[in-house]
């Protein structure tokens, strides 16, 4: 079940056009969020018909932004908070993602404290994991 | 758990995550200082203490924190609450 669209995925992400690299917010609570993101023709990062792994890195600090932003939103904020990457650790790259791809991030929250959360995050086409990563994401 | 047992586990884990020599874990040395803790590290420091002692420190327990005995009193209030 979709919780935001495409359509009103800036109401909880600080990133615009043409940096936006999610879709839509499918789940989101205080164990994780789950995101998906299409690949699409003139997306910032194709090259050669396929995504660096720094853009399936960048989808997964994204679907962090929108699941921390959802939650935020159900707690009366006004405006999607700033965050930003604190670290990355424990990065695999497995697979690029193609064109026409459509991706799903599920990302679990292994621990916070105070405004440093450390996850996993996890990039999949269909069944087949294409990059995971641990992400320290720190909210302004 | 008893404060021998609390020391040895420190040690243990606190080495193994941070890469500082277990010998340097002593007491009376500043525990930030000594594992070179950025507040970014914080947050694996209260994952290596959930898997170890079974208990999630806040921000206001890790603030009263500055010395090894200090964070070793603290494993013991938290592990006798428990």
């Amino acid at each position: 079940m979709m919780i935001i669209s495409k359509e009103n995925i800036t109401s909880i992400i600080p990133q615009r056009d043409p940096f936006i690299m999610i879709d839509q917010l499918m789940h989101s609570d205080e164990h994780g969020f789950v995101t998906t993101f299409e690949v699409t023709q003139g997306n910032l990062f194709l090259q050669d018909g396929k995504l660096s792994e720094s853009a399936l890195i960048e989808n997964v600090a994204q679907s962090c932004a929108a699941g921390f932003g959802y939650l935020g939103s159900q707690q009366g904020d006004k405006e999607p908070r700033i965050g930003f990457i604190g670290a990355i650790t424990k990065c695999h790259a497995i697979s690029p993602a193609f064109l026409g791809y459509q991706l799903t991030t599920k990302i679990s929250i292994i621990q916070s404290f105070e405004q440093i959360h450390l996850v996993q995050g996890e990039v999949f086409h269909e069944n087949e994991k294409l990059l995971a990563c641990q992400m320290k994401i720190v909210l302004a | 758990m008893n404060r021998t047992e609390i020391i040895e586990t420190t040690k243990r884990f606190l080495s193994e995550e941070f890469e500082v020599n277990p010998d340097v874990i002593e007491s009376a040395n500043n525990l930030r200082d000594t594992l070179d803790l950025d507040s970014l590290d914080y947050v694996d420091l209260v994952v290596v203490i959930d898997e170890n002692f079974g208990f999630k420190p806040t921000a206001d327990d890790l603030k009263g924190v500055e010395t090894f005995e200090h964070f070793f009193e603290l494993v013991e209030r938290k592990l006798e609450i428990a």
